[in-house]
């Protein structure tokens, strides 16, 4: 346990040292929130929303952990197959599902800076702060919602270890999943089919928890959010543990851990 | 005679590799890279296996480091099957690949061997003895916390051999270690390696230079197109193709071999 643990952190402080000396992540978590909070304020601002200032720290902060979850974690697995060093830490007997789980850990860890920075633009912009409700379900929400993050991160990290096109289809959905999991908006704004697909992603009930505990919500709607988050959350973790089998058999039959 | 202990077994390995083109009707393109080929390698022994580009040499090596799995054949280390018992093979053995990739870049030399020994699960203190004296090793005792994207290659690639022993193995596979080196540079690896095998490691080498393969194998296996068309030592290879009192080095007899074969 001591030595899985020492991998983790080791794992992560190395992916947060690489992933901050890359201006790409630099501008995902540093500059892209300040844009998104400026948008979405002038946005809802007009619009006369309640709680608009919860619509922007939040939708701003998603979308910040998101877009570094896109351009980083899974982006990463192709970076270490360019640069050669993928087939030393998959045979390495560290085990490579910890390792890539410690490099997906690193980047969401340091992708919550995006939130603080999103708080505080919005703190500047609009002269409030935004305040919450349930602080204790904040959190709890908080960290299912890294959670389901990290656990669909580690799905697409091994479905790229065996096809190099994953890193395209992922940068495909980043902007779908901000919309259609709510993340700026409500998704009870969208048709009624679209809401169908809505609540078979995971992200959408962890937002819902979110803006529940920041508006106030009622605690039982509070807690069926939080069921079938957590039944999502159980496939989703099972999905990940199927691919991870799939990916290690096969990665070594297709040759698909270096670069053509 | 005492009896060898063979820490390698390869025995009718094959290795075919397929790729589909097209996107409606999708064709299958197959490329038999290893076929059929057998060999052993004895502990504390330097077996080279030489060979063009495309002979095949670098899947084999895969296949042997747990990386590739055959699709034919028995492939062993260790008595182990390199594809279904990966587990015990790989904290016994590493490998280098010849060039500048397979380290991180942003991060120090000391960074670098650091990470990979806890990769290895190694103690921490263990690992940061072990990691100096390679750093000592290799040359690089006084630039290790030096960031590796300020190295030359061939303080790189000697970063690589120094990685690559990281976990004290019994068996270190080299994908042609000295590619691209400066003489110094590819005589310090030259050296590294002979104190690997008196050190009693095992060593399996690919590479282009004949005459580095003559210095330091005991036995070389000469591949084309997949297969292995001659196995023996650097001296027998050399007798067998020798014409009268002349001398004839280790390239004449690749030539000869390869050239042969192709016609």
């Amino acid at each position: 346990m001591k030595t899985m643990l020492k991998i983790l952190g080791s794992t992560m402080m190395l992916q947060m040292k690489q992933s901050f000396a890359r201006p790409m992540f630099r501008f995902c978590l540093l500059l892209n929130p300040i844009v998104n909070t400026i948008f979405l304020y002038e946005l809802f601002f007009h619009r006369g929303v309640n709680d608009f200032l919860s619509y922007v720290v939040l939708g701003a902060g998603l979308m910040g952990i998101w877009s570094c979850i896109c351009f980083s974690s899974v982006g990463d697995i192709n970076r270490e197959r360019y640069s050669g060093t993928l087939p030393f830490i998959y045979v390495a007997p560290g085990g490579f599902g910890l390792i890539v789980f410690g490099k997906v850990l690193g980047n969401t860890l340091l992708s919550l800076v995006t939130f603080f920075i999103s708080y505080l633009t919005a703190a500047i912009l609009s002269g409030k702060i935004m305040k919450i409700e349930h602080a204790g379900l904040f959190i709890i929400a908080m960290l299912l919602t890294l959670v389901c993050f990290i656990i669909i991160s580690i799905c697409f990290a091994y479905v790229l270890m065996l096809s190099r096109k994953t890193e395209l289809y992922m940068n495909l959905l980043e902007i779908p999943i901000i919309f259609i999991c709510g993340f700026t908006f409500p998704i009870e704004v969208l048709p009624k089919w679209m809401q169908q697909i809505s609540n078979c992603f995971a992200p959408t009930w962890a937002v819902k928890m979110i803006r529940m505990s920041v508006n106030g919500g009622n605690i039982s709607e509070f807690g069926n959010s939080l069921f079938i988050l957590m039944v999502e959350l159980l496939i989703l973790i099972l999905i990940s543990l199927v691919l991870y089998r799939y990916m290690d058999r096969n990665i070594r039959i297709k040759s698909t851990l270096e670069v053509c | 005679m005492e009896k060898m202990e063979k820490m390698i077994e390869v025995h009718d390995l094959r290795r075919e590799y397929v790729t589909k083109t097209g996107w409606i009707k999708r064709q299958k393109k197959s490329k038999m890279a290893v076929d059929g080929i057998s060999f052993t390698v004895n502990k504390g022994e330097i077996f080279g296996l030489l060979g063009e580009n495309g002979a095949g040499k670098t899947t084999t090596i895969k296949m042997l480091i747990t990386l590739l799995a055959p699709t034919n054949g028995s492939c062993k280390v260790f008595q182990y099957d390199t594809f279904k018992q990966a587990k015990h093979i790989r904290p016994h053995i590493n490998f280098v690949f010849g060039g500048e990739m397979g380290v991180y870049r942003r991060l120090s030399a000391r960074d670098n061997l650091m990470y990979f020994a806890g990769l290895y699960k190694i103690k921490h203190e263990i690992a940061k003895e072990r990691t100096q004296r390679l750093l000592d090793l290799v040359g690089l005792g006084e630039e290790g916390d030096q960031l590796v994207e300020t190295y030359s290659k061939g303080m790189v690639q000697r970063l690589q051999i120094a990685r690559g022993l990281i976990n004290d193995p019994k068996i270190i596979f080299m994908d042609e270690p000295t590619v691209g080196l400066d003489p110094v540079g590819a005589n310090i690896l030259r050296d590294l390696i002979r104190k690997m095998k008196e050190e009693g490691r095992t060593v399996l080498l690919t590479t282009h230079y004949m005459q580095e393969a003559d210095d330091l194998c005991d036995r070389i296996g000469i591949m084309n197109r997949g297969k292995i068309i001659a196995l023996d030592t650097p001296e027998m290879l050399k007798k067998q193709y020798q014409k009268g009192d002349e001398e004839i080095s280790l390239e004449d007899v690749f030539l000869a071999i390869v050239k042969g074969r192709d016609n």
